[in-house]
């Protein structure tokens, strides 16, 4: 291990306070000593390091500050022109249909707000909490990669044997919404909405788009406004609010 | 460094580097969509990606500052390698549950592959050295940071009040302790490997 006095030396060597002596000695032994070679050349990079980290440490703040403002304002902004997940072969249509949505959204203010715009599902993962149930796993694999109709059905399948999974419910009711079976996704809804679960909000943010999907503008904005402040789905509600 | 010629995409590295809002909101609307895409589909989320991405552009702003950082292929390609291998770390962290995505970085023999290790490689060596530091005792870590964000030592002598030939024994030693613990660390010894 290398003794405290050569680090000393190699500090006064890197900033040259050494006599032509002294240096030429020390390039001597740096060559024949294979450990102070090593460790001398692990103190420059770690000298290095450190002048790095302490010259650059104000921009570097600076420059995390404004990606992560940046990254907020990106994702959001998504949130709102987010349509449904494309499958493969609609990549082809999908630019255009972005450019077209920004287009509408862009020009179509003072008109009523789409469903598509404000339907943003969050990835759904059931098997997430270590249920590795073939069954959950092709629900969730259905639902991401947004084939309502099989994921449906899928929901179903568990609830035979699992009545009382609020959050496949609340999933299935999404699902039946993507498919325009409004009936049946809006009576699940109301169920979980009457009842006290963390998923009460989120059932009537979804019961009102479902009405919102369906047109029923007043009844969108009724069930809107019924969503408490401080919960996730408040946010999403006003904006939608402001749309209406 | 190798000698090829920078990629056209070294505009972003430069970006980066700049802190330019214009350049990374580019990145954001050109990059990110693939990375979040890919996240979602192997057990994460938007919010995950969104995470990946902001530590994947850090790394690469502190590799862009290094050295005269060169990219030498698609940022596009070198992006997306960086946050997949990202992502795989995280999942191999939190999760219990057998992590199945290929490594095909370390396999594919292209450009993209070269540069990103490269910054994988860098980066793995400023998380150890950080990581090191913080082990240091307070006194080392005030010193060292006095030292070299005030130039000249003997201010930092004064601002400590103690002597000129006392802090530039004390920095040497502070470098030299952290020397030590960096090679003493078992993940620097797999690095010479």
């Amino acid at each position: 291990m290398m003794k405290k006095e050569e680090f000393t030396f190699f500090e006064a060597y890197l900033s040259e306070e050494l006599s032509e002596v002294e240096r030429l000695s020390f390039e001597n032994r740096l060559k024949q000593e294979d450990e102070l070679s090593e460790a001398f050349n692990n103190y420059k990079e770690l000298y290095s390091f450190l002048e790095h980290k302490f010259t650059t440490e104000k921009a570097t703040e600076a420059f995390t500050k404004n990606l992560s403002e940046i990254s907020d304002g990106y994702f959001t902004s998504k949130k709102k022109t987010k349509v449904i997940k494309f499958r493969p072969w609609q990549y082809a249509a999908a630019a255009s249909v972005v450019l077209f949505l920004g287009i509408t959204m862009f020009n179509n203010f003072g008109t009523n707000p789409v469903y598509s715009d404000f339907a943003v599902h969050e990835t759904l993962s059931l098997t997430e909490r270590g249920n590795q149930n073939q069954l959950y796993l092709n629900a969730e694999q259905a639902f991401n990669s947004s084939d309502y109709e099989q994921a449906e059905q899928l929901f179903s399948e568990i609830l035979v044997t699992n009545s009382n999974i609020v959050e496949v419910e609340l999933y299935k009711a999404i699902s039946l919404i993507e498919i325009n079976q409004f009936t049946s996704a809006d009576k699940i809804l109301l169920g979980i909405s009457n009842q006290n679960s963390a998923y009460k909000n989120s059932a009537k943010w979804y019961l009102a788009l479902s009405k919102l999907k369906q047109k029923q503008y007043d009844d969108c904005e009724l069930l809107l406004k019924e969503i408490p402040v401080g919960t996730d789905a408040y946010e999403l509600a006003q904006e939608l609010l402001s749309a209406l | 460094m190798n000698d090829k010629k920078a990629h056209r995409d070294q505009l972003y590295i430069v970006g980066l580097l700049n802190n330019d809002s214009i350049i990374i909101k580019e990145i954001y609307e050109k990059f990110v969509p693939k990375v979040v895409h890919y996240v979602s589909r192997n057990s994460g989320n938007e919010h995950d990606a969104n995470d990946i991405v902001q530590e994947v552009l850090i790394t690469i702003y502190h590799q862009a500052q290094k050295n005269n950082f060169k990219l030498t292929c698609p940022f596009d390609a070198y992006f997306f390698l960086l946050c997949k291998r990202m992502w795989f770390n995280v999942l191999k962290k939190t999760s219990k549950k057998e992590v199945t995505i290929n490594e095909e970085i370390l396999s594919i023999n292209d450009d993209a592959s070269l540069v990103a290790f490269e910054t994988i490689e860098f980066d793995k060596r400023q998380q150890l050295f950080e990581e090191m530091f913080q082990k240091l005792g307070n006194a080392c870590k005030e010193l060292l940071k006095a030292s070299f964000t005030i130039k000249s030592l003997q201010e930092v002598a004064d601002k400590l009040g103690v002597s000129y030939g006392y802090v530039r024994k004390k920095k040497s030693l502070c470098v030299g302790k952290l020397t030590k613990l960096v090679q003493g660390s078992p993940v620097f010894k797999k690095f010479k490997n």
